[in-house]
């Protein structure tokens, strides 16, 4: 990986941006991955709830829309601020580029405050884990309730630890960026990180429906 | 390649990325909206489809799918392809199941 | 690794021009910490050779086992774990790594023209991954096992089963990102790093054959990765969407897992058919018959391989209608296996075939693959199904493909390459006896549990009824003579490093560009890069001998 200013790049490639767009594509393939890995999340959502309809609604309705409305909403402007800065540093504004960066971080960090420090304490206050030998709804929903909480305890769990490592990304982005390692002729590392937290944000487009909205 | 000039520039697709953030925000009210909506049960995951709208969005404005090498397009396309196969042929299976009813167990197994 | 910053800021390995890969640096850190794909290669050798005799030792144990209609080893729970040890070894730590990780790794930036892999520091990352999961397997394993089957079938898996399951899932998961990783750098190495004029049609099939293996490795191993995580989580804190008391489906697991698993059989196989495709005209001093044929049906098995995972499914109490979909499409995936046979008989015939070693393997390869394939569609019809599920009937049926096939291929593309990767060449006697023997054991071995299961003796059963004793003695012999069949490469390949002829660059007078180079090649690969021209497999047919009169 190349870090100097004189572009240097591994001996198998034919010039700097051979490299740079074969790592592009290389994250694209890496992300396509990732599309599986929920996909059979997203499977599992699908079975749980045709073959549990009342129970699984019954455990939708206690979602906190709000909150998770909120969350959808301030992830798609971390990937606009993040998206931003990378404009801008192709136009050779390194400055705005740490602000963007900056700016994302902190969206990036609201949205794991609201997710596991407010609403995920809410939902273990209302007895809403699976496990939870008081779990909120009784009777002939309980089954389908709880198998929802699986699914939303599950996937909000994974979609929050590839959060936390995007949000890791983006630190180790902006310490390089502010030592100067990055220009507009060099920037790999900050567009390959902006298409991980873009589709970060993606997931998270997906999981908002099936958990907030459809019930 | 821009220029590296001493004067800081504002780039030339602000406008696009800005317009994206605002459709983005538009799309997702829409679907919060229609999520109150008297959908029936069957019909209630057509509210994800902005949902999906949004995804596009995302890929095609802050990824830039369409830029780059060709591959990018291929690999994203492919992902879609099989992710529906996942969703479909999977769920072909337990729409076309016949169910026959089994009384409730009362007593949960011991784990 | 010596280097030096060229004007281009190019840091080239120097010292290249005498010495070969091999003598890049004598030290263990030379040798684990490299980015060299070759050396990689050589790493994965060692190891999955080891999971290949832990495997096999189980599988010694579950045939002894057999011996006797009562069970010889006297405890059903050990048979379960035997038997559930040897497919998760064989298939996750040897069969799906073996061909890619080993001749794959090696061979591939060769035939490319490439000097390395797209990306040498993943590749060196995947080999430590595939460590790691293999040593946590191993001592789950060790340490009592697990006693579900490889395939880990829920509710005993989360709910019931005794046993490491959560420890061997980890290890699993694991190595599973090592088999998405090398996918990934496979298919960004092949779109991207191919020599000047290499247009995809000049690629050799076994490029191919790979690169619709990563295919599968990358879009198939992240399901596996969730479905391993979802059984975890439902069995350590009982999270979980399979528990039935709770209206979760256990039939979902199964869908989850095949839709992995069997993606994961083509990806043991696909590799094989890449082997043979170069094998086959290389020894009948041909080109290969309807190329574009055979290198289209290698994408065609992959994507088709998807469609097909229900078939494992026939007698769960999935919907029929969603059953008979899956049997259509089973036998649908079987025309590109057809195909690529078909093709390699053409490519043989009216050509000057010589019996080396690889292509004893290979033949045996045709031969076997067929048997096994053809056996699968009897499997993949319903009705038929009813009757051989879960009998000897699928254990034969996937050993003729897995052992016959696959392994048969791996023998033969590690003796067709083994001049090129140490420079040495093998006692070629002993390897043509081997093979006559690995075909002879291994017919034994599998041909009678083809009767077996027709007459009903289930799988993963411990004790078995009388009447079947004598089938399964035959197995059990022939199981002994396969194991010194398989013994004996190890012997004399290990002998043929410090004793072996030295090889020369092309011992074969084979096309592709990996024999363009030295054997062992210098760690850049070439020392110019090359320039394709040629199509590929332009053999030509050898001079005529001159007779008097």
């Amino acid at each position: 990986m190349a870090a100097s200013p004189t572009l240097a790049h591994g001996f198998q490639y034919a010039g700097p941006s051979h490299q740079a767009e074969t790592a592009v594509a290389g994250m694209w393939l890496f992300l396509a991955t990732e599309v599986l890995l929920f996909g059979g999340l997203i499977l599992s959502w699908i079975y749980a709830r045709h073959f549990n309809p009342l129970g699984f609604a019954a455990g939708a309705r206690e979602t906190e829309l709000r909150v998770g409305t909120l969350n959808t909403a301030i992830l798609i402007s971390s990937s606009f601020t993040y998206a931003l800065g990378l404009s801008f540093l192709r136009a050779g504004n390194s400055r705005r580029l740490l602000h963007c960066l900056a700016l994302t971080l902190l969206l990036g960090a609201a949205f794991l405050a609201l997710k596991f420090g407010l609403e995920w304490h809410d939902d273990f206050r209302n007895h809403l884990f699976p496990t939870d030998a008081r779990f909120k709804i009784v009777g002939a929903e309980n089954g389908g309730a709880r198998l929802f909480f699986s699914f939303y305890f599950i996937g909000t769990a994974l979609h929050g630890l590839h959060m936390t490592v995007g949000v890791a990304l983006v630190i180790w982005i902006i310490l390089r960026a502010r030592r100067g390692e990055f220009s507009a002729r060099y920037h790999t590392p900050v567009h390959l990180v902006g298409l991980y937290w873009s589709f970060v944000d993606i997931v998270w487009l997906a999981l908002y429906p099936l958990i907030y909205l459809i019930r | 390649m821009r220029q590296t000039g001493t004067q800081p520039k504002t780039p030339p697709d602000v406008g696009r990325l800005l317009l994206t953030w605002v459709l983005l925000l538009v799309l997702g009210g829409v679907e919060f909206g229609a999520s109150f909506l008297p959908i029936g049960h069957s019909m209630r995951p057509l509210i994800a489809v902005p949902g999906v709208l949004m995804i596009i969005l995302v890929a095609v404005n802050f990824m830039e799918v369409g830029k780059g090498p060709v591959i990018v397009r291929a690999f994203a396309v492919a992902a879609a392809f099989w992710l529906l196969v996942l969703l479909a042929l999977g769920s072909a299976d337990p729409l076309s199941r016949t169910d026959y009813y089994v009384p409730r167990v009362t007593a949960v197994a011991e784990h | 690794m010596s280097s030096v910053a060229s004007d281009e800021g190019v840091a080239v390995p120097t010292g290249e021009t005498e010495g070969s890969y091999l003598q890049d640096g004598y030290t263990i850190r030379s040798w684990l910490l490299t980015t060299d794909h070759k050396r990689i290669a050589l790493l994965y050798l060692g190891s999955i050779t080891i999971f290949f005799f832990i495997g096999g030792i189980a599988a010694a144990l579950v045939r002894l086992n057999l011996l006797v209609p009562e069970g010889l080893l006297g405890s059903e729970e050990a048979y379960n774990r035997l038997f559930t040890m040897h497919g998760i070894v064989m298939v996750w730590f040897f069969l799906v790594p073996a061909v890619p990780v080993t001749l794959g790794n090696f061979v591939i930036p060769l035939m490319l023209g490439a000097r390395d892999l797209a990306f040498p520091r993943l590749n060196l990352f995947s080999w430590y991954l595939f460590m790691a999961g293999g040593a946590i397997t191993l001592w789950a394993l060790f340490a009592g096992g697990v006693d579900t089957g490889w395939t880990f079938y829920t509710p005993l898996s989360t709910a019931y089963a005794k046993g490491h399951v959560v420890l061997a899932a980890v290890g699993i998961f694991i190595s599973g990102f090592s088999s998405i990783a090398t996918g990934l750098n496979f298919i960004v190495t092949i779109h991207r790093l191919r020599a000047p004029g290499y247009t995809w049609y000049k690629l050799p099939v076994f490029i191919w054959s790979m690169y619709s293996l990563s295919v599968l490795l990358v879009l198939a191993t992240p399901v596996l990765a969730i479905t391993l995580l979802l059984v975890m989580l439902e069995r350590l804190f009982h999270v979980g969407v399979f528990d039935p008391s709770i209206g979760g489906d256990p039939l979902l697991f199964q869908h989850l897992f095949w839709f992995y698993s069997h993606p994961a059989v083509y990806m043991m196989i696909l590799p094989g058919f890449g082997v043979v495709s170069e094998i086959i005209p290389a020894f009948s001093r041909k080109r290969l018959f309807g190329y574009k044929f055979v290198a289209w049906a290698s994408i065609s098995i992959a994507v088709i391989s998807f469609f097909v995972w229900g078939h494992h499914m026939f007698v769960a109490g999935t919907s029929i209608y969603s059953a008979v979909l899956f049997s259509i499409l089973s036998y649908l995936v079987a025309v590109p296996s057809a195909i690529k046979v078909f093709n390699w008989l053409g490519t043989m015939h009216k050509g000057y075939i010589s019996f080396d070693a690889p292509m004893l393997y290979a033949l045996g390869f045709i031969g076997l693959f067929t048997i096994g394939g053809l056996t699968g569609l009897w499997v993949a019809a319903l009705a038929a199904d009813v009757h051989l599920t879960q009998t000897y009937f699928v254990v034969a049926h996937f050993h003729y493909i897995m052992v016959g096939g696959m392994v048969s291929a791996f023998f033969a593309g590690l003796h067709y390459w083994w001049p090129k990767i140490t420079g040495k060449l093998y006692p070629e006697m002993w390897a043509r006896i081997a093979a006559l023997i690995m075909f002879i054991g291994f017919n034994l071995t599998f041909f009678p549990q083809f009767i077996l299961g027709y007459l009903g003796m289930p799988r993963r059963y411990f004790s078995y009824a009388p009447e079947f004793q004598v089938l399964n003695v035959l197995s059990s012999a022939g199981a002994t003579i396969l194991a010194a069949a398989y013994l004996m490469p190890l012997g004399y390949l290990l002998w043929s490093l410090v004793y072996g002829e030295r090889a020369p660059a092309n011992p074969w007078g084979a096309t592709g560009l990996e024999w363009q180079t030295r054997s062992p090649p210098p760690t850049i690969n070439f020392l110019r890069t090359p320039v394709i021209t040629q199509d590929p497999y332009s053999y030509q047919p050898p001079e005529p001998v001159q007779h008097g009169g």
